[in-house]
């Protein structure tokens, strides 16, 4: 058996494609990690104020996700709840971190890649090439990256690792001044996302994307709110298809999913046919309307073939951002955000076993914290979306393989799988906690 | 003549990379340099001859000290960009994974210190680095400059009590707070190096030290500042309050 090792590049963190051959042929492939920080194991013992801290330092893309999903973990413990205004502030962060990641990974990790896929330009080798390819769309992408910072920045306290967030809710004292930048950025961005979509919609819409892109019906799984589309709150659904499917509260999980802290992977228990996906597209599969006027109509520049390929992500991420971008707006004309918050006390703990769910831009990020009888953390669980999404990841990187292997050399096999993982956006930093 | 650029991440949360990549002057920093090497967002995997190395990260990997000095042999001055690849980072918390600053393996040429960097230091550092000049640090520690500065009135010894304020505690700047150690929170403003203006103290909350020691002399600061406290009997056992982000090997040219 003989395995070939490739580094890869233009994806978050550090990962390694592996490419294992026997007799010549192509038997499985996966993306592989080279380093497991413990994470886990760092947490245990730790004073709960102290967690949301440490875990912000898992990930520089997801920070908020992560720092946001500990507080209410925490606040699961203590049984209780942060103000609506709280909860509004939070949305905008995590909004902020949104527009940001999804941007970054669209623009300088997967435009070449879709700009290559559809033979428009095979050309780019490069930063430099890149950011001259289309000076006006390059301009927009900076632009968005920095408004989400600047959401975070104003919000959160800090461009990542937020400070703001802290269990009970958000500090928060908002001057006219901040809010007034936040609002005037957040108009801007709604023209910048607007024309990076558009683009997309001008340059791919009119090609079929190609089939060994083809989602074979994934279950889909993420927050179900009755609200409509929504990363902060809900219930869980696991979807096989459109008349298939479990509800159930997040505090049921175990029931559906679980990990073992020492082991990597998360087993589904249910008798699933197929590999599970998480993020853009399960969240857009699980909700359909995103409830904003403009968006059926950007999605309906793309058919059914579109929608059941793993390229559609990219073009969800854009279409989210735009939905985040709007959403803020919508939060910042509330009068209730003119005021300082007010901060829920933390009295005493109320439960051994705290959960604390969101949707993170690439998908389901859950934290679940135990403590022991004297109230000391004895055991963490972190669920990871991309994590969730690494088995139908190395399923379809391997199928694919198998198929270049009969006509392509190994080179061009790395270079086409290495394209394929960063259509999925992994998190490599988030899976190896 | 453009300089030449090499950035990369050992173990990371790739949040340097990330701040970096969001400056206001990122555009500028790409055309004014050529980028021979930055795995992020950019294929090539061969490292060449630079003039200027920037690593985000600390190291925790056997392998990664072939690879850092790979680069030391290649690059004309190379940077610790961040905390985690100045002093060692939060994984210095585990007890089960070994990190170290990448100054323990090669020689530094200077730190980019903060997790993640401000984005004024950075940004300053980068446009230093473009026109081949040295960064510079400030030499003072948080509390020069602190906003509330004028309100200690240490009366020694402290106890110090809580790491945090509680909810009901938290104050801005401006609304009565007084230095964090009158208090008994623990504040590692003294012995940090000044240079995020403030950002957890704006917040009302006291600093956890993120941009590291003022100066090589860390340990002796560091013995000198706990001399001046008592700990309560909570705090006594509990790992990682001035250890979060160093390990005890400082070093290289800051």
């Amino acid at each position: 058996m003989d395995k070939v090792v490739e580094a890869c590049t233009r994806v978050e963190g550090r990962g390694n494609l592996n490419i294992y051959l026997k007799n010549d042929e192509i038997y499985q492939t996966e993306l592989s990690f080279s380093v497991f920080r413990g994470f886990e194991n760092i947490l245990v013992g730790k004073k709960l104020l102290d967690i949301p801290k440490i875990v912000s330092r898992i990930c520089g893309l997801c920070s908020v996700s992560q720092t946001i999903a500990s507080c209410k973990a925490i606040e699961d413990l203590y049984g209780i709840d942060p103000s609506n205004q709280s909860i509004m502030l939070r949305r905008l962060l995590l909004s902020g971190e949104l527009i940001k990641s999804h941007i970054m990974h669209y623009f300088f990790q997967f435009f070449p890649d879709l700009l290559k896929i559809f033979k428009i330009n095979t050309e780019i080798n490069g930063p430099y090439n890149l950011i001259n390819y289309n000076p006006h769309l390059t301009t927009n992408v900076f632009d968005l990256i920095k408004i989400g910072s600047e959401i975070n920045k104003l919000i959160g306290g800090r461009v990542l690792h937020p400070i703001t967030p802290i269990p009970g809710g958000i500090i928060f004292n908002p001057t006219q001044k901040n809010l007034f930048f936040t609002e005037k950025y957040l108009k801007k961005g709604i023209y910048y996302i607007e024309t990076i979509i558009e683009n997309f919609i001008d340059l791919f819409s009119a090609f079929d994307p190609p089939t060994e892109y083809n989602l074979s019906n994934p279950i889909y799984f993420g927050l179900k709110n009755n609200m409509g589309f929504d990363r902060y709150q809900g219930d869980l659904r696991i979807e096989q298809n459109e008349t298939t499917y479990d509800d159930f509260q997040v505090k049921n999980y175990s029931k559906y999913f679980d990990k073992d802290p020492n082991l990597y992977g998360i087993m589904f228990k249910s008798n699933l046919k197929n590999e599970v996906l998480t993020g853009p597209i399960a969240r857009y599969k699980l909700n359909q309307n995103y409830g904003i006027d403009k968006i059926p109509e950007y999605l309906s520049n793309f058919g059914k073939k579109w929608k059941s390929n793993l390229l559609f992500l990219n073009f969800l991420q854009l279409i989210e951002s735009y939905y985040e971008i709007q959403k803020s707006v919508e939060i910042l004309n509330t009068t209730s955000l003119k005021s300082k918050t007010k901060l829920k006390q933390l009295k005493s703990i109320k439960k051994s076993n705290g959960i604390g769910i969101i949707e993170a831009p690439r998908g389901i990020l859950m934290h679940h914290y135990h403590l022991n009888k004297a109230k000391i953390v004895d055991q963490v669980k972190l669920f990871i979306a991309t994590e969730i999404n690494l088995p139908i990841l190395n399923k379809m990187i391997t199928e694919y393989a198998k198929k270049l292997n009969e006509k392509e050399n190994i080179n061009s096999i790395k270079e086409k799988i290495q394209i394929m993982i960063r259509a999925f956006d992994p998190c490599i930093s988030c899976a190896s906690h | 003549m453009k300089l030449k650029f090499l950035i990369t991440s050992l173990t990371t949360c790739t949040g340097c990379i990330s701040t970096l990549m969001s400056l206001d002057i990122f555009p500028q920093f790409l055309e004014r340099t050529k980028i021979e090497y930055f795995p992020f967002i950019s294929d090539n995997l061969e490292i060449k001859e630079c003039d200027v190395a920037l690593v985000e990260g600390c190291v925790s990997e056997k392998n990664q000290i072939e690879y850092l000095q790979e680069i030391r042999k290649n690059a004309k001055k190379l940077y610790a960009l961040g905390t985690c690849s100045a002093f060692g980072g939060i994984l210095s918390l585990s007890n089960k994974k070994e990190s170290y600053p990448i100054s323990k393996f090669v020689e530094v040429d200077g730190i980019i210190p903060g997790c993640p960097p401000p984005s004024i230091l950075l940004g300053n550092c980068l446009l230093r680095l473009v026109e081949n000049k040295k960064i510079k640090l400030s030499l003072k520690n948080m509390c020069s400059t602190c906003p509330l500065n004028n309100h200690a009135k240490l009366d020694l010894p402290i106890t110090i009590e809580k790491i945090v304020p509680r909810n009901d505690e938290i104050r801005f700047p401006g609304e009565n707070l007084s230095c964090f150690l009158n208090d008994g929170i623990l504040c590692l403003g003294p012995i940090t190096r000044d240079g995020c203006d403030h950002l957890c103290i704006n917040q009302g909350l006291p600093c956890e030290g993120c941009l590291g020691p003022v100066s090589k002399g860390f340990i002796a600061n560091l013995i000198n500042f706990l001399s001046l406290f008592n700990l309560s009997k909570n705090l006594r056992k509990y790992k990682g309050i001035y250890y979060r982000f160093s390990k005890s090997h400082v070093g290289g040219k800051v």
